[in-house]
């Protein structure tokens, strides 16, 4: 991923990534990972192997066979500051517990272009994944939507 | 528990975010984004030498809240925005109110507004949670 800005797509091609599907895969959360990200949280570890809900923004989007760098390429990103937040939501069915292999499935749901009041345009973009137990019943979903800020074509500073 | 809509959820604090967190956060989430762990990349694009937390860090403390008041578990469902960003020496307190209690499938659930606040007024993550309650 580069730090230089890159012109913007046709809003075409932006549309044309709803449906992508990431190639998916096995996502197993190891103690000595549930122990360093629990501790980044500034809490203590969960009681009986109960990995700390945070593991949800990174979990299905590795598991997923996909990364960050990854899904800002494919909204064809600016640049890697060019990135902004809109909402994360975690639906969580069954707490996810460590040295478990859940299957990990992702997608794009929705993604088009928008133009904010001040007249600059950005791309919504909304990544869902699914992670589903060895017994085959969802334990959680989570659905990212970012905005893809596109400055460049004005001249404008990234 | 007795709850009702408006009460207060007891505050968590983080009394400092830590950049040295936010780069072991970076190193597991494979995140590239250089504005978790070089503070001179923050300096460039006007946040000075403080690093930025990754959102679902600043979320996380949300979570340390409503699990410290309805226990590990208790969480069915988060969503947050992210008006502004927290940054590495922020003392940022995870506050919440309860809005609905209710019934669902035979689980007593509570729906929450749940923030963060650096100072009165001043709300860099805004959300919503649904919780289970113990029975």
């Amino acid at each position: 991923m580069t730090a230089a800005p890159r012109p913007m797509p046709p809003e075409a091609e932006i549309r044309a990534i709803v449906g992508h599907e990431f190639p998916g895969g096995i996502y197993t959360v190891a103690h000595w990972e549930n122990f360093l990200l629990t501790e980044c949280t500034g809490a203590d570890l969960l009681p009986g192997g109960m990995v700390h809900p945070v593991v949800l923004f990174h979990m299905p989007i590795l598991g997923a066979n996909t990364t960050i760098g990854e899904m800002f390429a494919l909204g064809q990103a600016e640049s890697d500051y060019s990135i902004g937040i809109e909402s994360y939501d975690w639906e969580m069915f069954h707490p996810l517990l460590e040295e478990v292999a859940y299957a990990i499935a992702g997608k794009v749901v929705a993604a088009e272009r928008r133009v904010r009041p001040d007249g600059r345009p950005f791309d919504r973009i909304q990544f869902q994944f699914t992670v589903t137990g060895p017994d085959g019943v969802l334990a959680a979903r989570t659905t990212i939507t970012w905005h893809y800020n596109r400055q460049a074509h004005l001249g404008m500073k990234s | 528990m007795s709850l009702q809509p408006g009460d207060a959820i007891p505050d968590w604090l983080m009394e400092s975010v830590r950049p040295e967190r936010m780069r072991t956060m970076a190193a597991i989430l494979r995140d590239p984004n250089p504005v978790h762990w070089d503070r001179d990349a923050c300096d460039a694009i006007g946040f000075g030498k403080r690093t930025i937390n990754q959102g679902p860090l600043g979320l996380s403390y949300m979570v340390n809240m409503l699990h410290a008041w309805a226990g590990p578990g208790c969480i069915s469902r988060l969503v947050m925005t992210f008006p502004k960003v927290v940054l590495d020496g922020d003392r940022i307190t995870a506050r919440g109110a309860i809005t609905v209690v209710r019934e669902e499938n035979g689980l007593r659930l509570a729906d929450c507004d749940i923030w963060l606040e650096r100072e009165p007024g001043d709300r860099p993550l805004v959300g919503t949670a649904t919780v289970r309650l113990p029975a």
